[in-house]
């Protein structure tokens, strides 16, 4: 296949009508988010920059599991990747950040399909375990391969030579456009062939492969996707940290964090992820200020009342009438 | 000396195989994997050790306690929370546990604080020798509670009535319901049953090691591991993955030493998934 063959099969698909005010309101949230660090600093840069970095490890995850309902528990194995990648280009080899971050990426995305090639035909409970168990087997190994990754004490990068603030300014922004290649991605994914493909897939995989679409390949095409960009996202992590430790870096929490966020948005949606990581990172946060000690069990109860109340994600809920009967019909027919 | 190591890989494994029987059992008839039964096993600990501190207690004979107090917190478990998500799919479960994981993790770390806590009566420590062999008594009371639990848990699926209605839903839920089988309440006590094995494990555990509320992820990769090698759907499965887990590990550390044992096991265990993906012994409840 040509070049040209791949995009259209990864990006070609009935062109999306967006209404001229939804284009109106995304350039101005965009031109505001922009401008934000004009007026606010320290602090909120910081916490802005992590939202957006939650965002993009939702929007990635989304490929794999909102698209092709594939429950990758383990997705932050790539962030893992992509950090270590980088931290080791910069200290052992010498490598500037961004081409470190870059490799580090493409690792990730190599390894989606060393390891999809063969995973990806698990279904179920068997996937999300197998993505789990490989999660576990690269942070040990991360762990106990001390002499080169530092092992359980972490290791510690290079400082960048900048002033701390605009240091924080320009991650801010390296996240910033981070999100928008996810949105873009996922928006590319959703109206193109590869999406329709992936839902196919999600809703009956076996009818997907009898009318034509060649399942393994996509899945794996978009595994590989998701790879990649949550690679990038641990490289800037790690530069942006200038701190990594096996424990930080391939932490599952953060994975059912964003899977949360997910749905808390709405699956198998472009935006629906990163509005729901958008709520969920601002509750932590403000929670977080209050109860620095319990923030871990408001977080579980969270995830609790975001399964049982509001599986289908708020933009669901949005668009149909939202009443307490509605809620507890709903509750009554997915119930046994 | 082999034989050592090898009696020591059976009393790992017995512990192993306790760890995944309730776990498995949940997920092979409710098709629910169960994150939270990790650290159910470390409430049941805590248990043990909160009545062997302050009330004077024997940790054997808290078992029951603590078997039952997790017997109630499954029950509710399931049927307040569980079972409004569980006919979904998979992906819905599997996010509640984990956040009800959270939970009780933080819970337990609220009462008894992040401190490694561990479990001695007068007893511990004391052994007796068999020719070359050293057999330490608690290792084989805990050997012999592991396999009266088991073999109860076998009875209890066969001959019960309670035990047909659990293997008839896990065979077909749907089939099992048009012959009057209430499989709301079932599930219920399925997760019961599993959580009262897991508590019963915690009490044991609490003597053979010490523990933080933290140490629930490291029994459900256990779990993990040891229902992928032996396979879901009977107790056996759960068995022979555990036993083989102990040993492997034991003349693992012993041959190689300790180091990238977590690894190697972990991927043993996505290496059985493609190559193997229904285990040893797996199959339906049967």
């Amino acid at each position: 296949m040509t070049i040209e063959k791949w995009l259209l099969f990864l990006f070609d698909g009935a062109p999306v009508e967006l209404k001229k005010n939804q284009i109106i309101i995304g350039i101005i949230i965009g031109l505001g988010f922009m401008a934000l660090p004009l007026f606010i600093e320290g602090y909120w840069i910081r916490v802005l920059s992590s939202i957006f970095m939650y965002a993009i490890i939702t929007g990635a995850l989304n490929i794999i599991a909102g698209f092709a309902g594939y429950a990758a528990f383990g997705n932050i194995v790539f962030f893992g990747i992509g950090a270590y990648t980088t931290a080791m280009l910069m200290l052992r080899v010498g490598f500037p950040w961004w081409t470190g971050v870059f490799v580090g990426a493409i690792l990730a995305a190599l390894f989606a399909v060393l390891v999809g090639l063969p995973i990806l035909r698990l279904r179920g409970h068997y996937f999300a375990i197998a993505t789990l168990g490989i999660n576990r087997a690269v942070e040990q190994i991360a762990l106990d391969w001390g002499s080169f990754t530092g092992g359980g004490k972490g290791i510690t990068l290079p400082l960048p030579k900048m002033e701390i603030q605009s240091f924080y300014a320009m991650i801010y922004f390296i996240m910033f456009g981070l999100l928008l290649l996810t949105i873009l991605t996922n928006f590319l994914i959703a109206r193109g062939r590869l999406g329709y493909a992936l839902r196919a897939i999600r809703d009956n995989e076996d009818a997907a492969e009898a009318s034509g679409i060649f399942a393994p390949t996509c899945k794996v095409i978009a595994w590989a996707i998701s790879a990649f960009i949550t690679g990038l996202t641990g490289g800037v992590f790690a530069y942006w940290f200038s701190f990594i430790e096996p424990a930080m870096v391939f932490d599952i929490m953060i994975a059912v964090k964003a899977f949360v966020m997910m749905m808390l948005g709405g699956a198998g949606t472009v935006l629906g992820p990163i509005i729901g990581a958008f709520l969920l990172e601002l509750i932590s946060e403000t929670v977080w200020g209050q109860f620095l000690t319990i923030h871990m069990l408001i977080l579980g109860i969270i995830v609790v009342g975001v399964v049982i109340f509001i599986p289908r994600g708020v933009l669901d809920l949005f668009r149909k009438k939202i009443s307490l009967s509605a809620l507890i019909r709903n509750i009554k027919n997915q119930s046994i | 000396m082999i034989l050592q190591v090898l009696l020591n890989g059976i009393f790992l494994g017995a512990i192993y195989a306790n760890i995944a029987v309730g776990f498995s059992l949940a997920w092979g008839v409710m098709d629910v994997i169960n994150v939270t039964h990790g650290t159910m096993i470390v409430i049941g600990s805590f248990i043990t050790f909160f009545l062997f501190k302050y009330v004077g207690i024997d940790p054997f004979l808290s078992i029951p306690v603590s078997m039952f107090v997790l017997f109630l917190i499954g029950y509710c478990t399931q049927k307040y929370l569980l079972n409004l998500v569980v006919k979904v799919g998979i992906f819905l479960s599997l996010i509640l546990t984990f956040g009800l994981d959270l939970v009780f993790i933080n819970v337990v770390l609220m009462i008894f604080t992040g401190d490694y806590r561990s479990v001695t009566p007068s007893y511990s420590g004391t052994n007796f020798q068999l020719g070359q062999i050293t057999i330490p008594y608690i290792r084989l009371a805990t050997l012999g509670i592991c396999v009266l639990l088991t073999i109860l848990l076998q009875l209890f699926l066969t001959k019960t009535r309670t035990g047909n209605a659990i293997r008839a839903t896990s065979q077909n839920r749907q089939a099992a319901e048009i012959v009057g089988v209430n499989v709301a309440k079932v599930y219920s006590i399925t997760l019961a049953v599993s959580a009262a094995l897991a508590g019963a494990c915690g009490s044991l555990i609490s003597m053979v090691q010490s523990f933080t509320p933290f140490e629930g992820g490291f029994f459900i990769m256990k779990a993990f591991i040891i229902c992928v090698l032996g396979g879901l759907g009977n107790v056996l499965g759960a068995i022979i993955g555990g036993l083989i887990l102990g040993i492997v590990e034991t003349m693992g550390a012993r041959v190689l030493g300790t180091g990238f044992q977590e690894a190697i096991s972990a991927i043993i265990m996505i290496l059985v998934l493609i190559f193997m993906p229904k285990g040893i012994v797996g199959s339906k409840y049967k």
